[in-house]
C-alpha cells in the first residue's frame, strides 16, 4: 500500500475538475492547475479566480458535487495601491474526503484510506479561491458560513481585522478584538501603522554591514 | 428551574488557556454556550508585516506554545513555497525528528493538563516529567527549552549535535515503556472511564463540515491526515499509519480523542527512532550549520505578485500558512501573512459539542479537543 | 468613658473596645507592645514569604514554564509556593504573558480582588514591556502600565530556574519591605530584576 497520494493522482484530479469549471462557471470564474513550488513534492492545486457574485454558486457547486468539504481559511487583504483590486478575499477549501465511519452487524468499522485506490471526486485536493472587489467603502462578500460552517469563524475574523462584511453570515461580531473596539476600526487594512512603524528604518541595518553590491538602489 | 449564563473564565483552572466560555445552565445541565475569545490576541499577522522570512519564525513559534516546532515548520514551508526553494533530504529529515518529538511534547502537555481535568493528579506529574525528557531532547536540538526558532528557508539553522542520537533513541525507548504506564492508570481507572466515556460525542462529517481535522476527526473514524493526504516531506520512507479510533455508533467520545493522542505519541516515537536510522549521511555524523547538506539556498526576497500557501499537520489539526508576497517594493517583507488556526474553529464547536451535558463533563469535553489559546488568538 | 454614653447596655463591640485599650495600655506601659509587636511582625513576615501562594492564571508560553516550575523536575512546592485558583486566596500575581487591551480590564481587576499583602511578579518579556509584540496594536507595553510590579523576571521564556529564582528574589523584598500597602511604591522600594547583578 502506497504511503501517501501520489502526484499523478493529484494532478489528475485537479485537471479533471479544472476542466469542469471552464464548462460551469464560463465568464464568472477561471481555474486553473497551479502547483506548489517549494520543497520536495510540486504537488498540484486547484486555483479558481472568481467574480465575488459568483462565489456562492461555485462554493454550492464545489461542496455539493465535488465533495469539497472542508473550508480551511478565508483570508482578507487590502491592496491600497490596486484601484481595481483594492480588497481580496482568498478562500482556501479542500476536499479531505472525511465521511462518518460505516456501521455492519451494528459494529462501527474504522475507515483505514486505501490510498492506491482513491480515484476521481475522491481524491484529497486542495483549492485557493480568489476574488477581488474594486475600491469600495464598504467592501462585501456573500457568506458560505451555510455550506461549511467552517468558516462562520474566518468570516468573522476577517470582518473583525480587514473589514469586509459577509452577505448572510449570521451573527457577525467582534471576535479578536475586544468588543468595545470602534466601529470601523479594522487593524489590518494598510492605513493603520505598527506602533513604532518606523524602528525598522531606523535599526534595520542602519550602517548596511548586510547589504551586497546588487543591493544597490534597492530599499530594503 | 431557572436558567442563567455563568463565566467560566478569563482566568479559569480548566479552561487551559485565556479565554471566556460563557454557559448558560438549566439546572445542572448546559442548555447554551458563547465563547469568547481574543484575550491574548496580539496582531501577529501585522507584525509579520514588518518582519523577514527569518524573524517571522520566531513569532510562529509563540503562535502555539505547547507545540512551537510543527508551528514555525509550518511557516517555514510555507515560506519556500513563495520564495521557490529546494530543501536538502537530511534537512528533511532533521525537520521530521524535531516536528514529531514537539507532536509528543505536546500531546504530553495536553495529557498532563487533562488528567487533572478528569481528577487525576498523578497523570499531571508523570506527563510534565516525560514532557522534560522532550524537552532536553529539544533543547539539544533547537538551543531552548521552548521556542526554538530551528527551521531556516531552505533547511534547518543546525545538524544533529554529536552523542543526539544515541540520547534520543535511549530517551524515547524508555518513553515507549512510559506510555504504558499511562495507560495502566487511566485505561484502567473506573473514574477516568466514566468521565471520558460516553460524554461529548462528535461524529466525522459534521466535524469536518466545522472545520475540525487533525486527532479530533481521526478519533471519529475516519484517517485523514495531512501527511498522506496533502504529502510535504520525508512521510511516505518511514513506515507509519495515521492513528485512528473506532467510534461507537453516536459518534467519537472523549475516551476516543484520549486513546488517539496515545497512539499518535507512540507513532511519533517510532517514526523518529525510525528517521535516525534513515538519515542521509547517517545519525552520528555533524556538519556544520549552513553546510550545503543541510541548509540549502534561498533567495531573501519573492518575486513579484507570488503568493505561497502549505498545509500542514499541526498537533490540533490542520495549519495553514498564506503569504502574499509583495514584490521589490516590500523587500524581505511579506504583503500579507494569514494563519490558520486549526483551534480558533475548533473551540467553537467543542462549545456547541457540550450542549445537552452537565456542567462537570465540561472540563472533560472542552480539555479532550486539546484548546491552545495561543494559536486561537494570533 | 465618655460622657453620655450607655454602658448598661451589654455590647460585644464596646467590651472589645474596653478590652483592647485596656491591654493597649497595659502592654505600653509593661514595655511589652514594642517586643510582641517586633516577634509578631517577624514572624508574620516568615510565614508570608515562606508561603507565597501564586494566582493560577496561565496567559501564554511563559505559563508552561510555570507549570514546568510546578511539576516534578524544578518543584516550586518546596519552597512553599502553592498555585491557588481564586484571586481571594494569594498573594502573588504572577503575570506569565502579554496584556491585551481586552484583558487589562480583568487583570487589575484580579489584582484588586487579591487581599492585602500581596505583591506582582511580571515574568516573561512579554509581561515587563511588551515583549515580541511591543509593535501591536492590541498589547500593552508591559504589565507595570496598569499594576505596580515587584519583580522581573526576563526571559522568553525565562527557565524554571529563573522563576524560582525570581521567588526568591520577592522573598529578600518581602524581609526588606515587609507588608507595605501596594499603592505605595516608594515603600515599597525599587523593583528587582532577576539576573541583573
Amino acid at each position: 500500500m502506497a504511503k501517501e497520494l501520489s502526484a499523478d493522482q493529484i494532478q489528475s484530479a485537479a485537471e479533471a475538475l479544472v476542466g469542469s469549471v471552464a464548462e460551469k462557471f464560463t465568464g464568472s470564474a477561471t481555474a486553473e492547475v497551479r502547483h506548489h513550488t517549494g520543497g520536495r513534492r510540486k504537488n498540484a492545486y486547484v486555483y479558481i479566480d472568481v467574480e465575488a457574485a459568483a462565489w456562492r454558486d461555485l462554493a454550492t457547486w464545489l461542496a455539493k458535487s465535488h465533495k469539497v468539504d472542508h473550508c480551511s481559511m478565508i483570508t482578507g487583504i487590502h491592496w491600497p495601491e490596486k484601484a481595481d483590486a483594492t480588497w481580496q478575499v482568498v478562500a482556501h477549501l479542500m476536499r479531505t474526503g472525511v465521511r462518518n465511519p460505516g456501521v455492519v452487524s451494528g459494529r462501527v468499522h474504522e475507515i483505514k484510506v486505501d490510498i492506491d485506490a482513491l480515484v476521481g471526486v475522491d481524491v484529497p485536493l486542495e483549492f485557493e479561491i480568489s476574488m477581488t472587489l474594486a475600491e469600495t467603502r464598504e467592501p462585501s462578500v456573500p457568506s458560505v458560513a451555510d455550506i461549511w460552517v467552517g468558516a462562520d469563524w474566518n468570516e468573522k475574523e476577517t470582518w473583525d481585522l480587514v473589514g469586509i462584511e459577509f452577505e448572510g453570515h449570521v451573527g457577525m461580531r467582534r471576535v479578536l478584538l475586544p468588543h468595545d473596539s470602534p466601529t470601523g476600526y479594522h487593524p489590518l487594512q494598510k492605513q493603520h501603522k505598527l506602533r513604532y512603524h518606523d524602528f525598522n528604518e531606523m535599526y534595520d541595518d542602519a550602517q548596511g554591514f548586510g547589504r551586497k553590491p546588487e543591493d544597490v538602489g534597492r530599499v530594503k | 428551574m431557572a436558567e442563567m449564563w455563568i463565566s467560566m473564565g478569563p482566568q479559569h483552572p480548566m479552561t487551559h488557556g485565556l479565554w471566556t466560555l460563557k454557559v448558560k445552565v438549566d439546572g445542572e445541565t448546559v442548555v447554551d454556550t458563547e465563547p469568547d475569545l481574543g484575550y491574548i490576541h496580539r496582531g501577529v499577522e501585522k507584525i509579520c508585516e514588518a518582519r523577514d522570512f527569518t524573524q517571522i519564525t520566531t513569532y510562529c513559534d509563540r503562535l502555539c506554545y505547547a507545540s512551537a516546532n510543527t508551528w514555525s515548520h509550518a511557516w517555514i514551508y510555507a515560506a519556500e513555497d513563495l520564495l521557490e526553494v529546494e530543501v536538502p533530504e537530511r534537512a528533511e529529515y532533521i525537520r521530521m525528528v524535531a516536528v514529531e518529538l514537539q507532536r509528543i511534547a505536546s500531546h504530553l502537555m495536553w495529557l498532563g493538563a487533562y488528567c487533572p481535568d478528569v481528577g487525576n493528579l498523578t497523570g499531571m506529574v508523570w506527563c510534565l516529567r516525560e514532557r522534560e525528557m522532550m524537552m532536553d531532547l529539544l533543547q539539544e536540538l533547537g538551543g531552548s527549552r521552548m521556542h526554538y526558532n530551528f527551521p531556516r528557508v531552505g533547511g534547518v539553522k543546525r545538524d544533529l549535535p554529536i552523542g543526539f542520537a544515541m540520547r534520543c533513541r535511549a530517551k524515547l525507548k524508555l518513553f515507549l515503556d512510559r506510555i504504558q504506564e499511562y495507560e495502566a492508570i487511566l485505561d484502567e481507572s473506573t473514574i477516568f472511564l466514566v468521565r471520558t466515556q460516553g460524554v461529548g460525542y462528535a461524529k466525522a462529517e459534521e466535524m469536518i463540515n466545522h472545520g475540525v481535522t487533525g486527532p479530533n476527526t481521526r478519533a471519529a473514524g475516519h484517517d485523514y491526515d495531512v501527511r498522506w493526504a496533502h504529502p510535504y516531506s520525508i512521510y511516505d520512507e518511514l513506515d507509519w499509519s495515521p492513528a485512528v479510533e473506532r467510534p461507537s455508533i453516536k459518534g467519537s467520545d472523549c475516551y476516543d480523542r484520549y486513546r488517539v493522542r496515545v497512539e499518535e505519541m507512540r507513532q511519533s516515537a517510532l517514526m523518529v527512532l525510525e528517521g535516525l536510522d534513515k538519515m542521509p549521511g547517517g545519525s552520528e555524523t555533524h556538519h556544520e550549520s549552513g553546510d550545503p547538506a543541510i541548509l540549502g539556498k534561498a533567495p531573501a526576497r519573492a518575486a513579484e505578485g507570488k503568493t505561497g500557501f502549505h498545509h500542514f499537520e499541526d498537533s490540533r489539526g490542520e495549519s495553514m500558512f498564506y503569504i502574499a508576497g509583495g514584490g521589490e517594493a516590500r523587500g524581505k517583507h511579506p504583503y500579507r501573512v494569514s494563519i490558520r488556526s486549526p483551534m480558533f474553529i475548533t473551540i467553537p464547536y467543542a462549545a456547541k459539542c457540550m450542549i445537552g451535558y452537565k456542567i462537570a463533563d465540561i472540563p472533560a469535553i472542552m480539555g479532550s479537543f486539546d484548546p491552545c489559546i495561543g494559536e486561537t488568538d494570533r | 468613658m465618655d460622657e453620655g454614653t450607655n454602658y448598661t447596655a451589654f455590647s460585644s463591640r464596646g467590651l472589645l473596645d474596653i478590652v483592647g485599650d485596656l491591654n493597649d495600655k497595659a502592654l505600653e506601659a509593661s514595655r511589652m507592645k514594642d517586643f510582641i509587636s517586633v516577634l509578631g511582625g517577624r514572624f508574620l513576615n516568615w510565614a508570608q514569604r515562606k508561603s507565597l501562594f501564586p494566582l493560577h492564571l496561565g496567559i501564554k508560553c511563559c505559563a508552561l514554564e510555570m507549570a514546568a516550575a510546578g511539576a516534578s523536575r524544578f518543584d516550586a512546592e518546596r519552597f512553599g509556593v502553592v498555585f491557588r485558583s481564586s484571586p481571594r486566596q494569594c498573594d502573588v500575581l504572577l503575570v506569565n504573558g502579554p496584556i491585551s487591551k481586552k484583558f487589562a480590564d480583568p487583570i487589575v481587576r484580579l489584582w484588586e480582588q487579591m487581599p492585602e499583602p500581596k505583591w506582582c511578579i511580571a515574568m516573561g518579556e512579554c509581561a515587563i514591556s511588551g515583549g515580541p509584540y511591543f509593535q501591536s496594536y492590541n498589547i500593552l507595553e508591559g504589565v507595570d502600565t496598569v499594576i505596580p510590579v515587584d519583580v522581573y523576571i526576563p526571559g522568553c521564556p525565562p527557565r524554571p530556574e529563573a522563576l524560582i529564582d525570581g521567588f526568591s528574589k520577592l522573598r529578600e523584598k518581602i524581609i526588606r519591605i515587609g507588608a507595605v500597602p501596594s499603592g505605595e511604591s516608594e515603600a515599597r522600594g525599587a523593583p528587582i530584576i532577576v539576573a541583573d547583578d
